[in-house]
């Protein structure tokens, strides 16, 4: 079975960055460059498994974002994983307390995502084995 | 009997900002651009700190910061390095034809990525600005700095965090 995840950077760099590594897990992607866009993916009935979230973008912010998906009943299976350079103590509790399962700091490798998608029950099994 | 005027400037001296090379050093800031480039360019890709002039032609991208520390946190390259460095960081990723917008965008997830790890050693809490992209970085006193000169496939880059310190400087001068 394919899972599927929305990549949410404002960084295109970054977007193919992160889709290239779940791609290499067997992932299928898309992506958005904020969170209003991520939000019209998933109005658009493109509801993936996992969604990994920048915190500071433009138009609307990844914080913002994990509230509002949260906000939709229809949307809680989503797992929500903020990949992000804010790595204030106070900002990962908020980002945790708002919903969002998981937390990775930027600068992260392959190696680090794995591991938080293996935790979640989320790495398709011939890349956990 | 208590100088009310000496007082005030004590605690107005007192209330100052601590300047940022008491708050970080050339070290931290070194390492957390080495962790950068390690996960980002790529496995092999070192820094190494050697200062050296950078060329006539470079391009900065930087994020703000603003909380009970504000400033600013600057990558500064040449051109052709900062083509470089959005190859490497894109990888396989990366389109035939490198555009603009591509060195941009990358240049500034590095300045975002430095940046936000920088922060984290600051005092807060405080808030990240988005990257921004140009041939220099905003102006500032180099005093007001910490400031690291790096060898990146032997070209010359610069990491510098530069403390924006209005208020300091009005409250000296009294």
């Amino acid at each position: 079975m394919t899972v599927r995840a929305l990549v949410i950077d404002d960084s295109r760099a970054m977007r193919r960055i992160v889709s290239g590594t779940l791609e290499g897990f067997g992932y299928e992607t898309r992506q958005a460059g904020h969170g209003q866009e991520a939000l019209d993916v998933l109005h658009g009935g493109w509801v993936p498994e996992l969604c990994t979230i920048d915190w500071n973008m433009p138009v609307m912010d990844g914080l913002q974002f994990v509230n509002a998906v949260r906000a939709n009943p229809a949307w809680r299976p989503v797992t929500l994983m903020m990949v992000t350079s804010e790595s204030e103590h106070g900002q990962i509790v908020r980002a945790l307390a708002a919903g969002a399962h998981e937390y990775v700091i930027k600068p992260f490798t392959a190696d680090a995502i794995r591991d938080k998608l293996a935790l979640l029950g989320l790495l398709p099994q011939e890349v956990s084995l | 009997m208590t100088d009310v005027s000496d007082a005030g400037l004590r605690r107005r001296v007192t209330d100052l900002p601590p300047a940022v090379a008491e708050l970080i050093d050339e070290a931290t800031v070194q390492e957390i651009a080495e962790q950068a480039w390690l996960a980002l360019v790529g496995e092999d890709e070192v820094l190494v700190p050697l200062p050296a002039p950078l060329p006539a032609e470079t391009l900065s991208s930087w994020v703000e910061i603003v909380g009970p520390w504000t400033g600013w946190v600057a990558l500064t390259c040449g051109r052709d390095t900062a083509l470089d460095l959005t190859r490497a960081l894109l990888g396989e990723h990366a389109p035939e034809e490198v555009e603009q917008e591509d060195v941009h965008d990358a240049l500034g997830e590095l300045a975002n990525v430095v940046g936000g790890n920088v922060k984290a050693v600051l005092p807060g809490p405080s808030v990240l600005g988005l990257p921004e992209v140009g041939t220099t970085p905003p102006s500032g006193r180099e005093a007001d700095s910490v400031r690291v000169a790096l060898l990146w496939r032997g070209s010359p880059l610069t990491v510098r965090v530069q403390s924006v310190l209005a208020e300091r400087e009005n409250e000296v001068s009294l």
